[in-house]
Parts: structure tokens; C-alpha cells; sequence
């Protein structure tokens, strides 16, 4: 493995953050907050870590798959290490251990926080935690290939490490192209979703920053109450449409787009990940009504908005979903564990993973019944061979088992059960909120310090895929 | 770009790091001392000032029951004492109205303390109010209570400013510190860093270039060593390659 490759692949990341940290700390100027010093300090940090590698180690046209995985992790890593910097400088409820869970939990687009006073951070500071969530959502690396130069076969390395596996499956494009429909789509929805929310009323600030929350799929507001901080429907109704949006494969919506619109609805999964929204939101909406909401247009309002950002794994909240009865919890649990489409920003399992399992269930049923006969699995018009059914029912098994072996770490930390599990659950799928004591308008100041470190150690292994995390940490990928 | 560039922008990114976390460090320091002064200058003053304040209405209120015994001489002169102590330390306080609702506070203080003063400057001594506890407990001690709590609420609202700058020095102090350990830190990895492009594009070309000459001068092996930057050691390996390229023709030629 050639260090010196990953150092100035690692540099393009930091020179993008670099980029942000400027934009956050030029808001901070404007607003005379006290948080100009910490970002100013920070961009410093990354352009001149950025610079330097750029400047000794010349460009590379090839890179091997050890090095592209390298490449991935060490990004994440160092962004992540490098969002920590403002936090810390600026002090307020960070210690080193709180800083590291926001700047993962941002990077990761899993929207948990440990801020009891989100509106206490000044300006300049709510900016850069939302921009960490806009920088993670597409993929660091997807992004910055994006604006790098052609690096020919060194960018199909990067994509493969850094795209979902899934997605890579789905796509059945040349990286170059789908790199570029991924940041199309992303800058196009935010856009979209920046100029609806100032329609709506909301403020260019709060509606820029809701949108990189929205996109990425990631939860951060800069509001205490989050959505439920308007008190307005057409904001919810805007935020639940783009939340849909961005659970979609970013290639479908672009081929709908372009005129496919046909697409959409041929694709399996995505009839899948809409059905399963639409038949959540009405199952909860008649699990709320009555007790905690009157008439059934309150409980179709909340409802929807709780599923819809569970089930994409954005974390938004209109309400306090920890009081809901046993039925819309189990059921937030499972779009927790489900989430959206590979190809998208969302986490978790993901619906194409969950398809296939399905699939893979009925095969094995049949097959029982007629143990000599030939079936042949299909999803749309592609046929699935038995490595990606094994593939994917195994991803699915280290992943409950994770979030099962989290939560029993964080159980014999003091933490309640419901809270432990949906708290693992919520960090895993990157999704933000989870039950109990980490709710929809609760925090995760209180689980204790390693905890948290248990907690960031999910959200890396849910946004990397597990597998990536793993092979990296390989003796053999060192060789 | 050049070897001495190269290293020039090493040394110039570390000294940056280092030079403006102290600068920040030291902005923030001078921060914690104009944040103590302030302490002292707006919330300690006014609390002194409650405190006299309280100690002189206390005796006050033993100049009253010393006149309701009927000592005249001795009550009157304690109260006059106290009065003049009580007229200073309001003073001061009303020339030192640094937090929102002090100024209403103060005013309140002045009113109350008035309303006292009223009941007690008319005689005692020799009058129907001479034992008359009645008098003390549904008049006096009530305007006596009065004044007190204005001024206790004076020293509540100072007390609470004092907590809030205290906690705020702590945030300028971890303030203070952090720029320098994250610093200490980025230069840390920096010189690692550093370390690595130093050895691997500067001495180990060196080295191999070293040990090429030495083959070829042992054993006439042609010299092929081959330097990855565009730099001074590259138009190093390039003139030796030359240099041996030259002499191997010259010994050809011979």
C-alpha cells in the first residue's frame, strides 16, 4: 500500500472541508458570533493539512482496491477528526468525547445529538453542522471525484469503495456517469428543496440549512423543537416530499428526470419502499388516533412525517414519538432497521437488501416443496444469483447482530433497554432518534461517554457498509 | 516545485499552526482578564454595597428598639450612624447599575428605605410609640422588611451575574487552552507527516542515487535510478545518469 497515494487522495477531502469551514466561518464574520475564531481555525488546519501532500506526492493515474478502501476509510476518519476542531474550540456543552459524536453523527448523516440547546450554537456553527451532514450524504469521496480531474481507472476504484455494494449493482452505469447523475440529482434536490422551504415561509438560513439535512438524509436542524419548531404544514409537507425524494435511487430520479419517468414505477424496489411507506403511515395513523390525537387529520399529519423521516433515516421530528403505543413504535423500529434505497443517501439495511431477503425466503420455500427443480430469482428483469441472495442474508444477519451486541454494551452502561436497542438501531442506519430516552425530541447527552463511543462506532460501521470498516482493519489490507 | 520551496512551505505551515494558536491563546487570556475586571468592577461593588447596606438597616433596626426603650441619646445616635452608612452604600449602588432590572432594584431600595426612614425620624422617646410594640411589629418591621428584601434582591441579581461570568471564564479558559492542544496535535501529525515526505522524496532518492554511483563505479553497471518528483534531486539523478552515460561512451570510444 503506497501511503503517500492515500495522504494526497485524503488532501482533496480536506481541501473540501477546507471549502465549508471557510463558508461557515465567513457566516460567523457576518453575524459577529463567537464562533468566526474556532471555524477560521479549522479551515486553516485542513487547507494547509490539504496543501502540503499536494504539493510533494505527484498525481497517480492508478490505485489499487486496498488503496481506493484506504482512501474511503482514512476520509472518513480524518473528516470526521477534522469536524471535531470548531466543536472543541468553541467549547459550550462539547467535550472532546461530545464534539466526536456530533462531528461523526453529522458526517455519518445520522442526525443524533448531544445538544440540550441546539439554538445556543451560534449561527456560524449551526451552518458548519449541517454542512457536515451535506459533505457525508453524497459520499466524500463521490463528491470530490466529481470535481477531480479524470483519473481513469483510479476513479471507478474510489466509486466501488465508496458506493454502496447494492448501488454499484443497480446502477449498471460507467462510475464517471453515475458520479455525475449522483451530484446532479444532490445539488438539484437541495436547490428544489432550499427554494420551496423559502416559499413556505422560513427564513434563507434555516431553509438552506434544513435542506442539507433533508438531501443527506441526516436530521440536524437548527431549532430545539426541530419541524415542529414552525408549526406549519406546508414546511412539513415540503420536508416529507423531499425526505421521500432522497430515500430514492439518485439514478431513477435522474432517469425520471430525463423523460423515463416510466422507470420509476417499473422498478421493484422502489414500488416496494413507496407501498411500504404508505401501508406504515396508515397503520400508525390508526394506531394514534384516539389517545394522543383527536381528529384523524392530526393523526395522518404526524403520523406520515414520523414514518416518512424514520423510514428514510433523516431523524426529523414533529412530535414526541416516544409516547406512542407499542404498535408505532414496532413499527418505527422496523423502518429504523429498513430505511430507503441503496443508490440514495439513506442508511440502514436498505429496501433492496430487504427485497432480495424476501425473495431469497420464497426461493427457499419452493425449494423445500420441490427439491429438484431449477428456480431462477429475479428483481425487475435482472437475475439474482445465489452469491447476492447469500450476500445480502448475511449483511442483514452481522447487521442485527451489531446493533444487538451495541445495545447489550450500552445496557451494561446503565442504559434502559428500549433506549439501548433503539438508540443501536437509530445510530446503525444512521437515522438520528431513536425511543425511550433518545426520542424524537430527546438527546444523547445523557448516555454515558463510552457509550457514545459506542454509539459513533455504529454510526461508522452503518454508513461504511460494515464490510468496508472490517476489510480495513484486515492485517492483509496493510500488506 | 523546488526542494528548498518544498521545505520552506513545511516549516511555514508548522510555524502558522504554532503562531496563531498562541496569538488566539493570548487573545483569549486577555479576554479572561477584562472578564475578571468586569466581575469586579460590576457585580462585586454592588454586592459590598447591598452588604453595607444590610448591616447598616440591622442596627437600625436595634437603634428603633433602643428608642422604643426609651434610650433617646444612645438610639438616636445609632441611627444616625447607620442612616449615613445606609446613604453610602445606596450610593454606591446607584452609581454602579451594571445588569438589566439593577436600576429598577435600586429605585425600589430608595423607596422602601424612604418609607422606613419616614416612620423613624418622627419622635419615639416620649411619645405614645415609646413601648408601644404594636406600633413596631404592624408598622416598623414591616417597612423594615420591605427594605431588606429590596436589598436582598439586589444581591440575588448580582450573586446570579457573578455565577454567569464565572461560568463563562471557565468557557474562555478551556477556550484559552484548546487552541494550543489542538496545535500541539495537528503539529504532531504534521511533523510525522512531514518526517515521511522528507525521507521518501528527498533522502531515500539520495540514498539510491549514492548506492547507484557506488555500483557503477564498482562494477560499471549503468547507473538507472529513478526519482518519482520534479525537483533538484531528479536534475541530480538525470546529470549523474548523463555523467555515467558520458564516461561509459568514453570508455567505449577507448
Amino acid at each position: 500500500m503506497r501511503v503517500r497515494i492515500v495522504l494526497r487522495y485524503v488532501a482533496f477531502i480536506f481541501l473540501l472541508n477546507a471549502a465549508f469551514l471557510l463558508i461557515s466561518a465567513v457566516i460567523s464574520g457576518f453575524n459577529a458570533d463567537e464562533a468566526f475564531f474556532p471555524l477560521f481555525y479549522g479551515f486553516l488546519i485542513a487547507g494547509l493539512f490539504a496543501v502540503f501532500p499536494l504539493v510533494f506526492v505527484p498525481p497517480a493515474r492508478d490505485i489499487s482496491n486496498k488503496e481506493g478502501l484506504a482512501i474511503v476509510i482514512t476520509s472518513w476518519f480524518f473528516s470526521c477528526l477534522l469536524g471535531v476542531i470548531p466543536y472543541i474550540l468553541w467549547g459550550g456543552e462539547f467535550t472532546f468525547t461530545n464534539a466526536w459524536f456530533e462531528s461523526v453523527s453529522g458526517y455519518t448523516t445520522t442526525g443524533s445529538s448531544i445538544l440540550t440547546n441546539i439554538e445556543a450554537l451560534p449561527l456560524g456553527l449551526l451552518f458548519w453542522r449541517s454542512a457536515t451532514h451535506w459533505i457525508g450524504g453524497i459520499g466524500i469521496i463521490i463528491f470530490v471525484l466529481a470535481v477531480l480531474p479524470p483519473l481513469g481507472i483510479s476513479r471507478i476504484v474510489l466509486y466501488r469503495a465508496e458506493m454502496s455494494h447494492q448501488a454499484v449493482h443497480n446502477f449498471r452505469l460507467r462510475a464517471g456517469q453515475a458520479v455525475q447523475i449522483l451530484l446532479y440529482v444532490y445539488v438539484g434536490l437541495t436547490v428544489l428543496e432550499t427554494l420551496a422551504l423559502l416559499l413556505c415561509g422560513m427564513n434563507l438560513f434555516d431553509a438552506v440549512t434544513h435542506s442539507f439535512a433533508t438531501i443527506a438524509t441526516g436530521g440536524f436542524s437548527p431549532k430545539n423543537a426541530s419541524i415542529a419548531h414552525y408549526h406549519s404544514t406546508s414546511i412539513e409537507v415540503v420536508v416529507m416530499l423531499f425526505m421521500v425524494l432522497s430515500g430514492i435511487h439518485f439514478g431513477l430520479l435522474f432517469a425520471a428526470v430525463a423523460g423515463k419517468i416510466q422507470d420509476l414505477w417499473k422498478s421493484v424496489v422502489l414500488r416496494y419502499y413507496l407501498i411500504a411507506l404508505g401501508v406504515g403511515i396508515v397503520i400508525t395513523t390508526i394506531a394514534v388516533h384516539g389517545g394522543l390525537f383527536s381528529s384523524w387529520a392530526g393523526a395522518l399529519r404526524y403520523a406520515a412525517f414520523q414514518i416518512i423521516s424514520i423510514g428514510t433515516s433523516t431523524g426529523f421530528a414533529t412530535t414526541d414519538s416516544s409516547v406512542w403505543p407499542a404498535l408505532a413504535q414496532l413499527l418505527l423500529i422496523f423502518f429504523t432497521l429498513q430505511c430507503a434505497c441503496a443508490g440514495s443517501t439513506s442508511g440502514g439495511i436498505k429496501v433492496d437488501r430487504v427485497v432480495i431477503f424476501a425473495k431469497s425466503i420464497v426461493r427457499n420455500i419452493r425449494h423445500i416443496q420441490h427439491p429438484k427443480a431449477v428456480f431462477v430469482t429475479k428483481m425487475g428483469a435482472t437475475k439474482l444469483d445465489d452469491s447476492t441472495l447469500h450476500f445480502s442474508s448475511l449483511y442483514i444477519s452481522l447487521y442485527i447482530g451489531i446493533v444487538f451486541i451495541s445495545a447489550l454494551l450500552l445496557t451494561a452502561l446503565g442504559v434502559d433497554a428500549l433506549s439501548a436497542f433503539s438508540g443501536s438501531a437509530a445510530t446503525m442506519g444512521n437515522v438520528g432518534p431513536g425511543l425511550g430516552t433518545v426520542g424524537s425530541i430527546s438527546n444523547f447527552a445523557h448516555i454515558p461517554s463510552l457509550g457514545k463511543w459506542i454509539l459513533t462506532a455504529t454510526m461508522l460501521l452503518g454508513r461504511l457498509e460494515i464490510y468496508g470498516l472490517i476489510i480495513f482493519f484486515m492485517v492483509e489490507t496493510w500488506r | 516545485m523546488g526542494l528548498r520551496a518544498k521545505i520552506l512551505i513545511g516549516f511555514l505551515i508548522l510555524s502558522s499552526m504554532l503562531l496563531i494558536a498562541g496569538v488566539w491563546s493570548v487573545y483569549e487570556l486577555s479576554t479572561i482578564g477584562s472578564s475578571v475586571q468586569k466581575l469586579l468592577d460590576d457585580n462585586y461593588k454592588s454586592i459590598n454595597a447591598a452588604k453595607t447596606m444590610m448591616e447598616a438597616l440591622e442596627r437600625e433596626d436595634s437603634a428603633t428598639l433602643l428608642l422604643l426603650l426609651g434610650n433617646w441619646e444612645e438610639g438616636r445616635e445609632i441611627m444616625a450612624e447607620a442612616d449615613l452608612s445606609f446613604r453610602k452604600g445606596l450610593e454606591t449602588a446607584q452609581t454602579n447599575i451594571t445588569e438589566q432590572d439593577e436600576a429598577a432594584t435600586v429605585e425600589l431600595i430608595w423607596l422602601q428605605y424612604d418609607t422606613y426612614q419616614g416612620l423613624l425620624k418622627k419622635p419615639i422617646v416620649g411619645t405614645t410609640r415609646e413601648g408601644n410594640l404594636n406600633w413596631y411589629f404592624q408598622k416598623v418591621q414591616t417597612a423594615f422588611l420591605n427594605v431588606r428584601g429590596a436589598v436582598e434582591k439586589l444581591m440575588a441579581l448580582n450573586d446570579q451575574a457573578m455565577y454567569e461570568t464565572a461560568s463563562d471564564l471557565q468557557n474562555r479558559a478551556n477556550r484559552a487552552i484548546m487552541p494550543g492542544i489542538v496545535a500541539i496535535a495537528a503539529a504532531v501529525l504534521f511533523s510525522v507527516m512531514f518526517n515521511y515526505f522528507v525521507n521518501y522524496y528527498m533522502v531515500s532518492p539520495l540514498i539510491k542515487i549514492t548506492r547507484g554511483i557506488e555500483e557503477f563505479a564498482k562494477s560499471g553497471k549503468s547507473f538507472d535510478v529513478r526519482v518519482e518528483t520534479n525537483d533538484e534531486i531528479a536534475d541530480l539523478a538525470s546529470t549523474v545518469s548523463a555523467l555515467s552515460s558520458q564516461v561509459r561512451a568514453e570508455e567505449k570510444r577507448k
